[in-house]
């Protein structure tokens, strides 16, 4: 028997088990089988259940009459279905599913790696050792843990591969390719050559990650293109029984708006990701990828464009397989009745108060970490076990509890490492990964679509937080404070005298103590602004504010500079401002800098009607909402994606549009046009206008302190 | 995000969408009092929300009436210092 050490890379399913590949310690990649029998269950009318019996009798499969737990409903009789065919079972269960709709399955659609890691808890990426007999594994044993603060890394080979513009505006003439320390390109101009140099390359290097720009949704379509066309083969898969897996475009709506995502091409045996295709990664990139792969047992190639969300599912799912409790196909959770008086007590978000409006001085922001996960960790928040008292540890708790403590463990090991070194990068990736499972593992406890989400569930967690925050603030005002600001979960407060940190770390204990949730203190403001409504001047907006801390670093939320729309040229510009003003200690300090902000501006608007800016500083972006023929009064990127339109540009919702303000019948130009706008067609006025509203912005605030000098 | 009830915010912009003949009719001068009003009140949506009222716009009377007790309070305070230095 053989046996071998190193990092499991990938797992799929086949027609009599599943394949691995493992990353061996002696750098080989192995290709290894395991036999894999995987069980499902049907619930319901018994009468059915015993036409369902004789309707898969026929079949290859092992029939047995059990009892197992549903998280709601307690034990229930079912009936198990065993196959040792995983690549087999969504087709068989989707035919089963429409003979019998009516039944209640479990356990029929989860993700063969989630399978995979409950039965052998060996996770991906993960280390194991593994003793096979003639490519058939025999066992394997994991090595590591993905709750470990500091996993050795992998040692992966990266190819890269990019064109040399986007392949949507653009033909591209040549390939870049990157692997280690070279660099070279690969012409496009000849199908033949290319692909044979591309093959090589492939065979050559044996990449495990081939990370590309635009490979879903140009470079794969298009090489199956050119083999055809060439009757070169070539299987970017490291597996080569396996074809390229595609999964079409769509265009989706969620968090509020339209979003488009291309088609896609995964790899088997190794990884393909497409960096203009892949949903946070440029927040967090690959190491927060192969973070979130790690602890939540989604492949990295899944996980790259997959929404965080998709990514606690499959957490919930594993917890719940580790905890023989059986995994709904359905949601079957539905909101229980209340009276009125009861809706209106529940249907609640987090606390958002009223801030102060105006310029405040030594202002501390203190912050609850992690605050809804830890108040559902803490308090036993989950949908089995809200409304009941002393109830054992819930479903979400459990999923939640390595994670919080992972996170909180990464961000005091940041917050004692230097900013220079060199590990900072790759471990703020991995929190930030971490950070997105949290955030949204609150969302799911109330998505209608969530399998484990409960809508009392929810609203538990946001009563819980509003009552933690009004604790906040009354211990905040028995010790003296004013609160200026509270934002869901965090405070700003004030008092005279106090601006050294040291100084509000008795109220940071005081509110510990109390809440029992953990809070740390962002940073104390010399000076922060809170921006009133452009409506109503006496109007207060709650996530408009901006201010310096102490060490002269600006935070600035919901102005023109953090909103994708702004072109670069305005936030450029209102950044300059606030750097100038950053430069103020005091409130009276800012408004005697309020001159210098208006000379700089006079000078950024010279600089534009005379045609010093460049272009492509004052593009505008815009997202489509809906198709060009649904809107009756055409946005501008609609009237932008006419002018392309016409030149053959296909536009679906949730697209972006880039354009230019132009002096000319639809008062836009498309930035994608071939022919570029003359510099005198540029709408100046309306760029000017856009400034003015960003500066205004800005210097509001200060406009106040002004009034007494003018009068003396 | 899916709620079912509508939220303060609505809630008031919704009631002064129902008042803007009452408002229109208004003197300009008044007219600005008037939105002032509405202003008190939004200082106040999260106390509002707070107070689980049946009748919401009930509460936003009171954070309107509080917003003027404030506005009174600060008044006279000045009053009383003004009238304190005319006596030193």
């Amino acid at each position: 028997m053989a046996e071998a050490i190193g990092w499991l890379l990938d797992v799929y399913a086949e027609d009599d088990g599943i394949n691995l590949w493992l990353l061996t310690d002696d750098d080989k990649r192995l290709h290894l089988r395991m036999e894999f029998d995987i069980t499902f269950y049907a619930a319901g009318d018994f009468n059915l259940l015993r036409q369902v019996w004789k309707y898969l009798k026929e079949k290859d499969v092992k029939l047995e009459r059990t009892v197992r737990r549903d998280l709601f409903l307690g034990e229930r009789d079912v009936m198990a279905v065993t196959t040792s065919n995983p690549a087999g079972l969504q087709k068989m269960f989707g035919e089963l599913q429409r003979q019998f709709p009516s039944l209640d399955y479990y356990d029929a659609d989860i993700p063969i790696t989630l399978r995979f890691i409950a039965r052998t808890n060996t996770y991906l990426l993960g280390r194991c050792h593994v003793r096979f007999d003639d490519e058939w594994i025999q066992s394997i044993e994991p090595l590591s843990s993905p709750w470990e603060i500091d996993p050795t890394p992998i040692p992966l080979r990266i190819l890269t591969l990019a064109p040399d513009c986007n392949p949507a505006i653009r033909k591209p003439k040549q390939l870049h390719v990157k692997y280690g320390q070279r660099e070279y390109s690969l012409f496009l101009d000849s199908p033949r050559p290319f692909l044979i140099g591309l093959k090589a390359d492939l065979q050559r290097l044996d990449p495990d990650l081939i990370l590309t720009d635009y490979g879903d949704t140009w470079l794969f379509p298009q090489l199956g293109a050119w083999s055809e066309e060439t009757g070169i083969e070539l299987n970017p898969n490291r597996d080569e029984n396996r074809q390229i897996m595609t999964r079409k475009a769509d265009s989706y709506f969620a968090y509020g708006q339209v979003t488009y995502r291309g088609a896609q091409s995964h790899l088997f045996g190794r990884w393909h990701i497409d960096r203009k295709n892949a949903m946070s990664f440029g927040e967090y990139g690959l190491e927060g990828a192969m973070e979130q792969a790690r602890v939540t047992g989604i492949g990295v190639q899944e996980m790259a464009r997959k929404s965080p969300g998709a990514g606690i599912t499959a957490m919930q799912m594993l917890t719940a397989l580790c905890n023989a409790v059986m995994v709904p196909v359905q949601k079957q959770q539905v909101e229980g009745t209340k009276t009125l008086s009861e809706l209106i007590r529940a249907d609640h978000g987090g606390l958002i108060y009223q801030p102060l409006i105006g310029l405040h001085g030594n202002v501390a922001q203190i912050d609850f970490s992690s605050m809804y996960p830890a108040i559902m960790v803490k308090h036993n928040i989950s949908p089995e076990t809200v409304g009941l008292e002393n109830a054992p540890e819930g479903l979400i708790p459990k999923t939640l509890r390595p994670l919080l403590e992972k996170r909180l463990m990464l961000k005091n090991i940041l917050s004692d490492l230097d900013p220079r070194d060199c590990r900072v990068e790759i471990l703020k990736a991995r929190a930030a990964a971490l950070k997105w499972l949290l955030v949204v593992c609150f969302g799911y406890l109330g998505y209608k679509n969530a399998r484990f989400g409960k809508i009392e569930s929810h609203e538990a967690v946001t009563a819980t937080s509003r009552e933690l925050m009004l604790q906040a603030k009354e211990v905040a005002e028995d010790m003296g404070f004013t609160v200026i600001h509270m934002y869901v979960d965090c405070l700003f407060v004030q008092q005279e005298g106090f601006h050294k940190p040291s100084e509000f770390t008795p109220l940071m204990n005081a509110i510990e103590e109390k809440t029992g949730i953990p809070i740390a203190l962002e940073g104390v403001f010399k000076w922060v602004a809170f921006l009133a409504s452009k409506r109503d001047a006496r109007v207060p907006v709650p996530n408009q504010y901006f201010g310096a801390f102490q060490d002269g670093t600006l935070k600035y939320r919901g102005i023109e500079l953090r909103r994708r729309d702004t072109t670069l040229w305005v936030r450029k510009i209102q950044l300059k401002a606030l750097e100038v003003l950053a430069g103020a200690n005091t409130p009276h300090e800012f408004a005697d800098r309020i001159p210098d902000v208006m000379a700089l501006v006079e000078c950024a608007k010279r600089d534009l009607r005379i045609g010093r800016v460049p272009l492509g500083e004052l593009v505008i972006r815009q997202r489509l909402s809906r198709t060009i023929e649904a809107y009756k009064t055409p946005s501008p990127a609609a009237r932008a994606a006419l002018q392309l339109q016409a030149h053959g540009r296909q536009f679906a919702p949730g697209q972006s549009l880039e354009f230019l303000f132009a002096r000319n019948a639809t008062g836009v130009h498309a930035w994608e046009l071939d022919e570029t706008l003359d510099s005198g067609r540029l709408d100046t006025k309306r760029y000017c206008k856009l400034l003015d509203r960003a500066v205004q912005t800005v210097l509001d605030p200060g406009k106040p302190l002004l009034v007494p000098q003018r009068l003396l | 995000m899916g709620r079912t009830l509508v939220t303060i915010t609505q809630l008031l912009t919704e009631t002064e969408a129902n008042l803007s003949a009452f408002r229109r009719t208004l003197r300009r001068s008044d007219q600005y009092i008037f939105d002032g009003l509405f202003a008190a009140a939004r200082r106040h949506i999260a106390a509002i929300g707070q107070a689980e009222s049946l009748l919401p716009f009930e509460t936003a009377l009171l954070a309107m009436l509080l917003e003027q007790s404030k506005e009174i309070a600060v008044l006279q305070q000045e009053l009383d210092e003004l009238k304190k230095k005319n006596l030193g």
